[in-house]
């Protein structure tokens, strides 16, 4: 929900709740106060009859009461506290029932007691408070409108400088060169916010810029003394009076520092994925880039007498070229490693899914850790940066890699 | 051939040396940027190795330095940075060719000698080793004048092998000549005996001579 909604819910529920528990406590109160103003009147017009019994010595003729009603009954009782009430009665002039408010006392007249009970007409006072609600109902309505369209209109209106930076922000790509540009605004929070957003952008592309500088610094100071040893051993073999042993030595060396630097290439390679320093993305057919793949892998295919299957069907895909080559490479290079002599690779590509079956160990590997770096299986000659490269690179461009094992296959299922 | 090898790794620089000297090249060497603009504001060379990350400066200032003074020596840029960036921005300002560390002596001369082919002002893009004939642009070899047909594998290897004559090279720089070092061969060379096995048969076939030579245990040597 968004903040103007979420305010104007909070504004109108607030407002209603007030204005209903104003309505209650005004009624009440005008209800009273009426009240209090007609049972002043009924004692006032029932002095007047008090005094017309001592005046007269005789009870007053019922004409003389306008629209009030006033009947004396007469009682055997001696003592009545004067008191007031809420009625019903029918108004002599216009006819009808009607509600009312009756005081009853007693008074004496030669010597016999009366209960005298005197009612007025409710009528315009209830037509007083009801003019008074229709006038604060219509106020009320008047007022959440205004609130509603206020909130709406001005609100937003208000918001706009921190959309605008909400949108600058989102187009913000920490690798790119372009810095952000937040015009200030007239209001002081908003001009506050993208002070600090500019600067922690600043802050970010600096740290990213070190981070890069590092990243590549480490490449070079592994790279030098790789280079170096593999040069040495390239001179070291031109002399032919080296014995076969110690040329399987140096087969040996050759091998552990090939290693070791396909490890630093992955390694870097996982930080530059990482940090989304790769993105030359382009469109790419990704069944033309698997059948070449068979080709490059042909020897090795070969070597182990696989059969290798494939349904592959057209596929357009927005990726990098250089990480679909690796990701593509660690999948092929697992299922030709892992596979048994004589065994299968099934590659199916669907609109929506890569799949790579083949043949290996007859029980299921461990699913849990196995994307995680360094961890391989233990007859593994790998790096153990195979698949955390294949996870990471699926993960830059939201595909969901899993692992599971259909007997006699292990699979691995791409989904874009 | 002249060489300038502009690399501040002492070791490395001494080995690249050793390796182009021994085939009759000249070869020279500085390990700085402030050197390498002297020696080659002095003198000429035919093909120029460039580390970028020299301790006095970016290597990127050498291929400045040759575009404004008119020079065309051929440039081959050796960088342990093996970022996109740099490989860009190196052959746009006038490399002819970039290889990242750690390399192949084997794959640096056969590199170098590409470059210097293709800069060379008589190129023919014939190349001939006594009996063999490589046509660079039609990709044909003729053993005395008799055209073989090679596979892809073999005219490559084939093409390394002449580029690294009388040297021996070791299975590992050659698989990763051919397949590329992206491509993790499992320390399993067992198959470029294969293409090895059938380039000589076709060079002896045509009635060529037998260079190629097993090196037991490490490698190949072509023997000139």
């Amino acid at each position: 929900m968004k903040l103007s909604a979420h305010y104007n819910k909070a504004s109108i529920i607030i407002t209603i709740s007030v204005l209903f528990i104003g309505a209650i406590i005004y009624f009440f109160t005008i209800n009273y106060i009426a009240k209090n103003q007609l049972d002043l009147n009924l004692i006032e017009e029932i002095d007047g009859i008090k005094n017309y019994i001592k005046v007269n010595n005789k009870l007053p003729q019922q004409v003389d009461f306008d629209e009030d009603l006033v009947t004396f009954v007469k009682t055997d009782k001696q003592q009545l506290k004067q008191h007031f009430f809420d009625t019903v009665y029918n108004n002599p002039k216009e006819k009808k029932k009607e509600a009312g408010r009756a005081i009853s006392c007693m008074v004496l007249d030669n010597g016999n007691n009366y209960l005298t009970t005197l009612i007025v007409s409710r009528e315009d006072t209830e037509y007083l408070v009801q003019i008074i609600g229709l006038i604060t109902l219509a106020l009320s309505v008047g007022l959440l409108l205004t609130l509603f369209i206020t909130n709406r209109y001005i609100l937003n209106g208000l918001w706009k400088p921190f959309y605008k930076t909400l949108a600058e922000l989102k187009s913000f790509n920490i690798s790119d060169d372009k810095t952000l540009s937040l015009k200030g605004t007239k209001v002081d929070e908003f001009n506050e916010l993208n002070d600090t957003v500019q600067s922690m952008s600043l802050k970010a592309k600096n740290d990213f810029q070190t981070l890069k500088e590092f990243t590549e610094n480490a490449s070079h100071e592994m790279q030098t003394p790789l280079a170096v040893i593999t040069s040495k051993l390239d001179t070291l073999i031109q002399d032919e009076t080296l014995k076969a042993e110690q040329y399987e030595q140096i087969n040996d060396i050759y091998a552990s520092t090939n290693k070791l630097a396909r490890l630093n290439q992955s390694l870097l390679l996982l930080v530059k994925i990482e940090n989304n320093l790769i993105d030359d993305i382009e469109l790419l057919r990704l069944d033309s880039l698997i059948e070449e793949k068979v080709k490059q892998f042909q020897e090795l295919i070969t070597d182990k007498q696989i059969k290798v299957e494939t349904h592959l069907s057209t596929k357009e895909i927005s990726a990098s070229k250089y990480l679909l080559d690796i990701l593509l490479n660690n999948l092929f290079s697992n299922a030709i490693r892992h596979n048994t002599p004589n065994g299968k690779l099934i590659i199916v590509l669907d609109s929506d899914k890569l799949i790579f079956k083949n043949n290996g160990l007859s029980h299921a590997l461990n699913v849990g850790q196995m994307f995680d770096r360094f961890k391989k299986g233990n007859r593994s000659e790998g790096t153990g940066l195979g698949l955390a490269l294949v996870k990471n690179i699926c993960a830059l461009n939201n595909w969901k890699i899993c692992y599971y094992y259909e007997i006699p296959f292990h699979v691995f299922q791409l989904d874009f | 051939m002249k060489l300038l090898i502009i690399e501040d790794e002492q070791a490395l620089r001494e080995n690249i040396t050793t390796y182009f000297t021994e085939d009759g090249n000249i070869c020279e060497s500085c390990a700085n940027l402030s050197g390498a603009i002297d020696k080659l504001s002095n003198y000429n060379y035919d093909c120029v190795l460039l580390d970028i990350g020299l301790p006095d400066g970016e290597g990127f200032e050498v291929l400045d330095f040759l575009k404004k003074t008119l020079k065309d020596e051929a440039v081959l840029i050796i960088s342990a940075r093996n970022s996109l960036d740099d490989k860009i921005k190196g052959l746009n300002i006038g490399a002819d060719d970039y290889l990242t560390k750690p390399f192949h002596l084997a794959e640096l001369k056969a590199r170098v000698a590409s470059v210097y082919r293709r800069k060379a002002a008589n190129s023919n893009n014939i190349i001939v080793f006594n009996e063999i004939t490589l046509n660079l642009l039609g990709r044909t070899v003729e053993v005395n004048n008799i055209p073989i047909i090679l596979t892809r594998k073999e005219y490559d290897m084939l093409l390394y092998f002449i580029a690294n004559k009388s040297k021996v090279i070791s299975k590992n720089a050659i698989a990763e000549h051919l397949w590329g070092d992206e491509m993790d061969m499992h320390n399993n060379f067992d198959f470029i005996y294969t293409h090895i096995k059938n380039l000589r048969k076709k060079l002896l076939d045509a009635g060529g001579c037998d260079y190629i030579h097993s090196i037991y245990g490490i490698g190949y040597k072509f023997k000139a």
